[in-house]
């Protein structure tokens, strides 16, 4: 299963490249490389591990590739469009549109009901007519197993609920891209386990995941591990899956 | 942005009271700096030596002799205005109603006047021209212009569309009038400021007058120790304080708004600091004194502005009440409540919320995050913001943000709501002022009154007019000063010294007569068949007759004739001096004015030009040798009426500007506070595809459904609000104001409010549009 896996990798195209990226921090005691001159090339249907002590710059390389934050040096084509040369309003619309982003601490909207949680990102980008919006959201908490939860606020829901909603929230504009930051981080182990294992499916299903974890028991559920140290690509292999 | 708020706050309740305790102190400075004659007595003659005994009489303080008259001056080619002529023997020595030089020679010389510095305007000329007068007696006549005066005791001439000139008797010999003096002016020495003392001195002084061989037609006892326009006066400063204790209320709701909102956005860092030792006393004690340099600051630059404008207020006011403001010094508990209120008010709204984050564990502070990631329940007030929806998700965030912090949502409307309630009572206010003149003049249904200086043969006066082109219809409408019996025969008119204030007139009206009606009236109007019938109007009935009931007789002297009459209507007749309407029949039996007539109203052609042809009535009677007093015209009218409540509209506007200001910056606080208080929730906004315009969007939105909310809350607010100040208006000025809401003041307000809520959320939606990402998450 796994050679499959990769060779289908291989054959897929590159929907994430970087090149020679450098991020680097002023701060009151000089200059500080949260990420050295990386080079990586992530294709479609990737299942990602970003893994590193803390420090090494796995929240940078994240911030990095989801335009949350912009490289100082370097080149960072993401699914075909050159992100280091986007302004913040393109960057907005191109995140909403090209990657689901999932937080540790979930990060729904406490006023919102579930549904209009996973509404937003729609309303935000336009990319579905007004009148399917409801009706998509409600499909894709359905296949996250809470469509019952659906008309709840979000503190009515346990966090492996909470987390499976921010999912659901994340492919809302069927993003090609899933990155996920720690998504199992405030999470008991069987829940994180489920967690994991809706994220790999996507990957099976075509989408390219990222996701920054600390927790080796994981490792499983990814097909490629990348090690950062000191901001710089320690190694990267593809991992052993189950 | 809270020390901005807090420090308009301050600013705005420090202006207010600032003004409301300068005006009080300086009004009364003013009128009582010319020494107000107590009384004045009119005789036949008054000499030197009269004055010196009168001065004897233990009783009286002061005496002085001097004349008034009431002539016309011509401000434009055939258009004239009253002037009230004021005779002054000597410039030096006056002391009674003394006014002060302003500009040009003093005393003036022969052939020329002082003007009022209020009435120049009203001349249309400059110091050092001429402009022609003409007294009862006299010929038209050039006089020029030698200075200005200040004379404070009395209204401002354009208030009263009337000039005010001080002459010389041989000036006043060479207008064509006889240069005695007529008016015996005093100044009680016991009590001057009890009505009572000064009529018992009066009427004494005018038994030894009488039995000497004086004849004293007249006894005029003002209002002691009150200017014309004090009710006026006293209606602008009843408000001031009425609306500074709102201020004051509002000022202490926008602190704690404000205090609640820094604490809200504080208690992570409280957590933290718990968390490496603070001690809960240390934690109180920092943010204290936190909140007390907030104050500190918000004090210094609230009092400052506030000062200043309180300053430019009174100026304002100032001008339009023709005052100096000789000290603007604001008295020390004003300032004591400015610091109360910006120091004392804020801790002590800080205090219990500071004691609850405090008291914390730093577990529950911790989860107190900016996006709730904490297992709370939310409450049923939580839940029922579920039912607030729109089309658009975006749209319902923002709306449901509205109401999230419910205590700072009801602050924060509470504050907006008053500003906008009183807002709109102050539009209101003048709206009901304004729909009085309406009132007034939708009663009025002819065009001009045509005063004579004699009465003339009524049949030869109605003749001539009737015959002039342009003048449809022509009633006589005679007129003589009336004063309350007193049982002794003597006649004490309250006219001030300008002749217009506190006079009460008799009047004569054919019962048909269409030329006045009367919205609300209480009882009936004349009638054929009326004898001895008499209507009075608001005005007379409030200050003159207030316990005549209807069907009972009231007594009045008319000249020093007594006449009984039988009081059968009130007509309310607002904005109008004290009146009382007989029939034709009666009033040329009391006042022996039988066949003639001293006063025509007259009703014009479609058409017919309103300024051109009372002008030609009164060239057409001068004709005759019949000389005219008076013409009021509706535009006269107009003028008048308008002057007087201009001042209280300027305080509503000055009120109301203050009131805005501090519900705007209230809310531009609050929802600052929100911004910073959901950081992190705009980062993920941002992360799932919202652009700066949609953050805008979201803040922007908040601030329009919490002004749109609040003014929704603030017109319901303003009925009582404006009943109650209406009210109290209404009894201090004698002209009842019935409550008006003003839907265009409520169009403002929303309009306002509206304008406001976009300019309050700009900031902190510029604010949170500008947040990275990344900043927003790793915001604590």
């Amino acid at each position: 299963m796994q050679l499959a896996a990769m060779t289908r990798v291989r054959e897929a195209q590159v929907l994430i490249r970087l090149r020679a990226v450098s991020k680097i921090y002023e701060t009151s005691v000089g200059k500080f490389a949260a990420l050295d001159n990386v080079n990586l090339d992530i294709h479609q249907g990737e299942c990602v591990a970003v893994v590193g002590k803390s420090g090494s710059g796995k929240t940078t390389l994240i911030n990095v590739l989801t335009g949350i934050d912009t490289p100082s040096s370097g080149e960072l084509h993401v699914a075909g469009s050159a992100m280091h040369e986007l302004s913040q309003e393109e960057l907005a619309v191109f995140r909403g549109r090209t990657i689901g982003v999932v937080f540790q601490f979930f990060q729904l909207l406490p006023t919102l009901t579930v549904v209009e949680n996973v509404m937003l990102p729609m309303d935000f980008c336009h990319t579905y007519p007004p009148a399917k919006r409801r009706g998509r959201a409600l499909d894709l908490l359905d296949r996250m197993g809470i469509a019952d939860q659906a008309s709840k606020l979000p503190t009515d829901l346990s966090g492996g609920q909470q987390q499976r909603a921010a999912i659901a929230r994340a492919l809302a504009n069927d993003p090609p891209i899933v990155v996920a930051d720690e998504p199992t981080g405030n999470l008991d182990s069987k829940t994180s386990e489920e967690v994991m294992r809706f994220l790999a499916a996507l990957a099976v299903d075509g989408k390219t995941v990222l996701t920054v974890t600390h927790e080796r028991d994981l490792g499983r559920f990814f097909t490629r591990t990348i090690t950062l140290r000191d901001g710089a690509v320690h190694a990267d292999h593809a991992s052993v899956t189950s | 942005m809270m020390t901005v708020a807090m420090a308009a706050s301050v600013c705005a309740v420090t202006a207010i009271l600032a003004a409301y305790s300068v005006l009080t102190r300086e009004v009364s400075r003013n009128y009582l700096g010319t020494n107000p004659a107590s009384a004045q007595l009119k005789l036949d003659r008054v000499d030197d030596e009269l004055v010196r005994a009168v001065r004897g009489r233990p009783d009286i303080a002061a005496a002085e002799a001097g004349a008034s008259m009431l002539g016309r001056i011509e401000v434009g080619e055939n258009e004239w205005l009253p002037v009230r002529l004021f005779v002054v023997p000597d410039f030096e020595t006056l002391h009674i109603n003394a006014f002060r030089r302003q500009s040009g020679a003093w005393p003036p010389p022969l052939g020329s006047m002082l003007i009022e510095r209020s009435a120049l305007s009203l001349t249309r000329r400059r110091v050092g021209q001429t402009v022609t007068i003409q007294t009862p007696n006299g010929r038209p006549h050039p006089l020029a212009i030698a200075g200005l005066v200040h004379d404070p005791g009395l209204a401002p001439a354009w208030q009263e569309q009337a000039v005010y000139a001080y002459v010389t008797p041989a000036t006043l010999a060479a207008l064509g009038e006889r240069p005695d003096l007529q008016l015996l002016k005093i100044v009680v020495s016991t009590d001057p400021g009890s009505v009572k003392a000064i009529e018992a001195a009066s009427t004494s002084l005018a038994s030894w007058l009488n039995a000497t061989g004086h004849a004293v037609r007249e006894i005029r006892v003002p209002p002691p120790r009150m200017h014309p326009h004090q009710r006026q006066m006293d209606a602008v400063m009843i408000m001031l304080s009425i609306f500074s204790l709102l201020a004051l209320l509002l000022g202490a709701v926008l602190a704690a708004t404000i205090i609640s909102g820094l604490l809200a956005q504080q208690v992570r860092q409280i957590a933290i600091m718990k968390a490496i030792g603070a001690r809960t006393r240390q934690i109180v004690s920092l943010y204290l004194s936190l909140v007390a340099a907030i104050g500190a600051v918000s004090v210094a630059a609230g009092l400052a502005f506030g000062l200043l404008a309180g300053r430019g207020f009174v100026n304002l006011v100032a001008e339009l009440l023709n005052l100096d403001i000789l000290d603007y010094t604001v008295p020390w508990w004003i300032l004591g409540v400015s610091v109360a209120l910006g120091m004392v008010a804020p801790l002590a709204a800080a205090l219990v919320p500071i004691l609850i984050a405090a008291r914390k564990t730093v577990r529950e502070s911790i989860d107190d995050y900016g996006v709730v990631r904490s297992s709370r329940v939310p409450g049923s007030f939580g839940r029922m913001m579920v039912h607030i929806r729109s089309g658009n998700a975006a749209v319902t965030l923002a709306m449901r943000n509205t109401v999230r912090r419910r205590a700072r949502l009801i602050f924060t409307l509470v504050l907006l709501a008053t500003a906008g309630g009183m807002f709109v009572t102050s539009v209101n206010l003048k709206a009901a002022w304004e729909r009085n003149i309406a009132a007034a003049a939708a009663g009025r249904h002819y065009d001009a009154e045509i005063q004579l200086q004699k009465p003339a043969p009524q049949a030869e006066v109605l003749d001539l007019i009737r015959a002039i082109p342009g003048v449809r219809r022509a009633e006589p409408w005679s007129a003589a000063a009336a004063a309350v019996d007193r049982g002794n025969h003597l006649n004490i008119y309250r006219t001030y010294p300008d002749g217009g204030h506190g006079s009460f007139a008799l009047r004569a009206t054919a019962p048909r007569s269409d030329f006045v009606s009367h919205e609300h009236i209480e009882g009936r109007w004349l009638q054929p068949g009326d004898t001895e019938e008499i209507v009075l109007n608001g005005q007379a009935r409030a200050s003159l007759f207030p316990n005549a009931k209807l069907g009972a007789a009231i007594s009045m002297m008319v000249g020093d004739r007594p006449v009984r009459l039988r009081l059968i209507g009130i007509a309310q007749e607002p904005m109008t001096p004290a009146a009382g309407y007989t029939t034709p029949e009666f009033f040329a039996n009391a006042t022996g004015q039988v066949g003639l007539v001293n006063a025509v109203r007259i009703a014009l052609t479609k058409g017919a030009a309103a300024d051109l042809v009372p002008q030609q009535v009164v060239q057409a009677l001068e004709g005759r040798h019949m000389g005219v007093k008076l013409v009021l015209t509706e535009k006269t009218f107009g003028m008048a009426q308008g002057g007087h409540i201009y001042v209280l509209v300027v305080a509503l506007a000055f009120i109301a500007a203050m009131m805005a200001l501090v519900g705007i910056l209230g809310l531009a606080s609050a929802l600052s506070t929100s911004v910073i208080e959901r950081t992190r929730e705009f980062g993920v906004l941002r992360a799932v595809g919202a652009r700066s315009a949609d953050v805008r969007k979201i803040v922007l939105t908040e601030g329009l459904s919490i002004g749109l909310l609040s003014a929704v809350v603030a017109v319901p607010l303003s009925v009582p609000l404006s009943m109650q100040v209406g009210n109290v208006i209404g009894s201090i000025s004698l002209q009842p104001l019935s409550l008006t809401l003003s839907w265009g003041g409520v169009g403002i307000w929303f309009a306002l409010v509206l304008a406001g809520s976009v300019a309050a959320s700009l900031f902190p939606a510029i604010r949170a549009s500008k947040l990275t990402i990344r900043q927003t998450l790793a915001y604590v």
